[in-house]
């Protein structure tokens, strides 16, 4: 294809941030040498239309202005989109906020809100809604330029005049009729540009300390927020205009340009001073985060034998030899599941039948073996990664704090693990090609499952809790935390899986932690539960707002981030928002459950239940129309 | 008739706008068309002013329809449609909104249910404005804004029935205006609208999505046009778009595509297209492998055209045999077949009704009670 060719022209270095929507490099157009960011979105890990996606492309393409991030090309690769667009070198104002005292100076905030106001007044003229004006959504190049980014939720009017109605934005920047569903206009991205101008005079936005979902009742309850403490009258007075509740008292951009906060703003070179101390604050921090860099996915599908294809051959006898269905091996998709139902049953004597945190602790076992089987096994096979460790060197990498207590019974469940053919096994097939490039190839089924526990729950719980969190301190100790599991995944997923399967059946003892995040595992019976797979209680688990889900032993339970619940999630986000808007202490429970954009209460699954099943029988009903003769 | 442009701008005349515009299209070829390029451009944001109106000035109905005339007189529509991908940046935006404004005016005393006048004027007299419109998927410049003007167009049956039926100089192409169309006549597969089985496969991505929104609402929209259309052309259309569009390299041309054959199939419009369609062994060999497919959006799109043909009371003999020969095969594969869809319950439902019909088939294909009516 031509788009496969388009990629060659790219060189993609480290990586410089991940959202739900996928993850952002950094790149150089080979040609020209020029530094661009690239956004890579895996569309086979999303239900959702790709028109919505071409959507917001042809938002981004129809744009040129200096205030706003140059879209300059996407193409696909494989099941992958890859949007090239300008690479801002001098980060988002969010992560200017970060160092010391966590906020801007006055002259600064009138300088980003000029340039700001200039990126809407294009944008608005263009008839299009930015609709996420937010700190993290404006990025500064090296000389302090300043450009609105992310178009993830633009969108583009028809007709300058009409309305909106849809709900999208991030809660706290929101404008009170976006939140009311009222219909709305470009006056709302003036809403949130005041929001974000106190969000940088004071270092987070109105209403940070509330959960997300609670500031979307506050908001248009409230009166405005205002500007507090030592400011000049000019800057609470934009402020205050730019916090109209009523849009209509709003002014536009083009108006507020005129405002005398705005016309005595410097120029943009001062905040080439946010910049530097922005990078004095990396350079003090002791320990530089090591971003990983881009590694091509090789997807590696193991050949089909010829009896797995179907048979369309007439001549054949009619009735298929028996061998043939049994020699089938399990698709890619749902080997690990396969994996995981197995080793679930094989993995059942390893449990401690009595209270497992003793047995943990005087087990004296050490996991050398197992890494030692594991490394043996690779070297025959592949040349190691490069950023693995020897193989025989002790690996003390997890549990290396010197407390003998902390030694853990480490040996593969399954003794066939070790003698795995060197012919693709069916796992290669499940490669995810979002995930960290790996530096250690995992052979047991715990460091599958560990590996997967990371990619589908750990890293997007994390991710999706890091964007929400606005508190500085918070963020950075999440940060942390992510890299710690991503520096453990690389190295030692397997230590992943025990983690999570020991914090599991620790938890399990505890008669009220295990209220909180167990449901219906009662300690009592918890001898009999051990026994049964523990993959959903596991991803629960790690996210922590414990959900309403009714754990299925014999279903796995997808993480809340899983693409799959997108759909759900978003009707069920809507049905939050209504019936929320009726009962603030209804919506506040929900809250709890649900992490914004809002995992399912259970009435609202109840609400998904019916509605396809009423989606089903009417789809059954069509058929019995059509062939009445059925 | 003359009116201001804002303050202390130069009065121009609404009617003098497309006559400038033309002479500077018709000038793009020859020496300075750079230059001539950047002068249409401000003749053309003038247009749009004129048409839009701006916050502190509203536009007339008498303006626009001057402005509508005028442009219908220097032919300037089908001008601008075929130079689109050679205007700047901002004149490609500013030529979209042009065409929208004027394909939709109706002076305020039509009645809403006829067509808006410049629109109804290309249908029956200079349908080739449209057939340039869709060429602007020829440049990855001109996709973006032609797409949007044809999208907004396509709500007219009669100009989808334009791009359907154009067939060059053939009797009974649209080439002669909308009530000139036969349309018994099979298409020789020449005209515009089989292009875009080139333009989505082979084009990159942003022309390709683009020109893939198009083709689908060209073949969703209109209940009448389309179940006729795809009667008379069923070989020519199928074949295409299982070679081409279902086979495509292209992940999102093949997922988009299987995902529209489906809803083609289910539209009870559609009803005898679906039956045909169903009753073909083949059709169903290239749906089996869809399931088998290495990407799991691509299985379960392929999934939702698989399980019309098993839900066929009437199926053909062909179909049963390849589904017997296949039963126990099938019956496996579909008890684990995308199993960590646990929350779409009503994936989970079609999998276990087709299921069960499958186990319920009679051991021998046995003719159909009802043979499928002919398309």
């Amino acid at each position: 294809m031509a788009d496969e060719a388009i990629a060659g022209h790219y060189q993609v270095l480290e990586e410089l941030g991940r959202g739900s929507f996928g993850v952002v490099y950094k790149g150089i157009e080979k040609a020209t040498g020029e530094v661009v960011a690239i956004k890579h979105i895996d569309l086979e890990s999303t239900d959702d239309d790709i028109q919505d996606i071409q959507a917001e492309i042809s938002v981004l393409s129809t744009c040129a202005s200096s205030y706003v991030t140059q879209y300059k090309a996407s193409f696909l690769r494989g099941s992958k989109l890859w949007i090239v667009m300008e690479y801002l070198g001098g980060g988002s104002c969010l992560d200017l906020l970060k160092p010391e005292p966590c906020s801007f100076n006055e002259p600064h905030i009138a300088i980003i809100c000029r340039e700001l106001l200039r990126g809407l007044e294009y944008l608005h003229a263009e008839g299009k809604i930015h609709r996420d004006i937010k700190a993290a959504n404006v990025l500064l190049s090296e000389s302090g330029k300043v450009k609105l980014a992310d178009f993830g939720v633009a969108a583009q009017l028809t007709n300058i005049k009409s309305q909106r109605n849809t709900f999208v934005g991030t809660p706290f920047w929101m404008a009170p009729e976006v939140i009311q569903q009222a219909g709305y206009d470009f006056k709302a991205d003036i809403w949130s540009l005041g929001i974000t101008a106190l969000e940088m005079a004071n270092g987070e936005p109105p209403h940070a300390n509330l959960h997300p979902m609670k500031a979307l009742f506050h908001i248009p309850k409230n009166p405005p927020p205002r500007l507090e403490g030592n400011f000049s009258k000019d800057f609470k007075d934009f402020i205050t205009q730019c916090l109209s509740k009523n849009p209509e008292r709003r002014p536009s951009a083009k108006e507020l340009l005129r405002h005398r906060f705005i016309k005595s703003s410097g120029k943009i070179e001062a905040l080439q001073e946010l910049i530097e101390r922005r990078r004095t604050y990396d350079a003090t921090k002791t320990k530089k985060r090591s971003r990983p860099f881009y590694q091509e996915t090789l997807q590696d599908f193991s050949p089909r034998s010829e009896e797995d294809e179907w048979v369309f051959d007439t001549v054949r006898s009619v009735v298929p030899r028996k061998a043939t269905v049994k020699s089938r091996k399990p698709s890619s998709i749902f080997s690990t599941e396969e994996a995981l139902r197995r080793m679930d049953l094989k993995d059942g004597p390893l449990q401690p039948s009595s209270p497992a945190a003793p047995t943990m602790r005087k087990s004296t076992v050490l996991r050398q073996p197992s890494g030692a089987q594991m490394s043996g096994n690779r070297s025959t096979r592949d040349p190691p990664a490069p950023a693995l460790r020897r193989p025989l060197q002790p690996d003390m990498s997890f549990g290396n704090s010197g407390s003998s207590q902390r030694l853990f019974r480490r040996v593969p469940s399954d003794g066939s693990n070790s003698g795995r053919p060197s012919s693709p096994s069916p796992f290669d097939d499940v490669v995810d090609e979002n995930k960290h490039p790996s530096a250690v190839e995992v052979t047991s089924k715990e460091a599958i499952l560990g590996r997967r526990l990371y990619s589908k729950a750990l890293d997007p719980a994390l991710a999706e809790l890091h964007a929400q969190t606005s508190s500085m301190a918070k963020r950075e100790a999440l940060a942390k935390l992510s890299d710690a599991f991503a520096a453990l995944d690389a190295v030692d997923p397997e230590g992943a899986y025990h983690l999570f399967r020991n914090l599991n059946s620790t938890i399990a003892q505890d008669s009220k932690l295990s209220n909180a995040f167990l449901h219906n595992q009662g300690s009592v019976k918890e001898p009999v539960e051990l026994e049964k797979p523990q993959g959903t209680v596991i991803i629960k688990s790690s996210n922590p707002p414990p959900s309403n889900l009714p754990p299925s032993p014999t279903k796995f339970v997808l993480a809340a981030n899983n693409p799959h619940l997108k759909s759900h999630r978003r009707r069920q986000s809507a049905a939050l928002a209504n019936g929320g808007a009726a009962s603030p202490e209804k919506a506040e429970k929900a809250a709890l459950q649900a992490k914004y954009p809002g995992r399912a209460a259970q009435p609202g699954m109840e609400h998904c239940k019916q509605l396809s099943d009423v989606l089903y029988s009417r789809w059954v009903d069509g058929l019995r129309l059509r062939w009445p003769g059925a | 008739m003359a009116f201001l442009f804002g303050r202390g701008r130069t009065r121009t005349n609404t009617i003098d706008l497309s006559k400038q515009a033309k002479d500077h299209v018709l000038r793009l070829d020859g020496p300075g068309g750079l230059a001539k390029a950047e002068e249409l451009a401000k003749v053309l944001n003038q247009m749009k002013l004129a048409l839009q109106g701006m916050p502190e000035y509203e536009s007339t109905p008498e303006q626009v329809y001057l402005l509508v005339t005028g442009l219908i007189e220097e032919d300037l529509l089908f001008l601008l449609a075929q130079n689109l991908h050679r205007l700047p940046f901002e004149a490609r935006k500013d030529t979209q909104v042009i065409f929208s404004y004027v394909l939709r005016f109706r002076l305020p005393t039509a009645s809403p249910k006829t067509d808006p006048v410049a629109l109804s004027y290309v249908v029956n007299n200079r349908p080739e404005v449209l057939l340039e419109l869709c060429r602007g998927y020829e440049h990855k410049e001109s996709a973006t804004p032609a797409g949007t003007v044809l999208r907004e167009v396509l709500k007219s049956e009669a100009a989808a029935a334009i791009i359907l039926y154009d067939d060059g100089e053939q009797p009974g192409s649209s080439l002669k205006g909308v009530t000139a169309i036969d349309r018994e006549r099979p298409q020789t597969g020449n005209g515009v609208f089989w292009r875009f089985f080139d333009w989505i496969d082979k084009s990159s991505f942003e022309v390709a999505a683009d020109a893939f929104t198009t083709f689908r609402e060209l073949l969703t929209k209109h209940k009448e046009l389309v179940p006729r259309y795809l009667a008379v052309n069923f070989e020519l259309f199928f074949e295409k778009y299982n070679s081409i569009l279902v086979q495509s390299n292209s992940y999102v041309t093949k997922r988009q595509s299987i995902k529209l054959l489906g809803e083609i199939l289910l539209d009870r419009s559609n009803y005898n297209v679906m039956t045909a369609y169903v009753d073909r062994g083949e059709h169903l060999k290239i749906c089996m492998n869809l399931l088998r497919s290495d990407r799991k959006m691509v299985q379960y799109e392929g999934f939702h055209v698989f399980k019309v043909f098993v839900a066929n009371p009437h199926k053909s003999i062909a179909v049963q045999k390849i589904l017997l020969m296949n039963r126990d095969k099938l019956l496996n594969f579909l008890s684990h077949f995308l199993e960590d869809r646990t929350d779409d319950e009503q994936f989970i439902d079609e999998r276990e009704f087709l299921i069960k019909q499958i186990k319920n088939m009679p051991p021998n294909p046995i003719p159909p009670s009802r043979q499928p009516q002919a398309v």
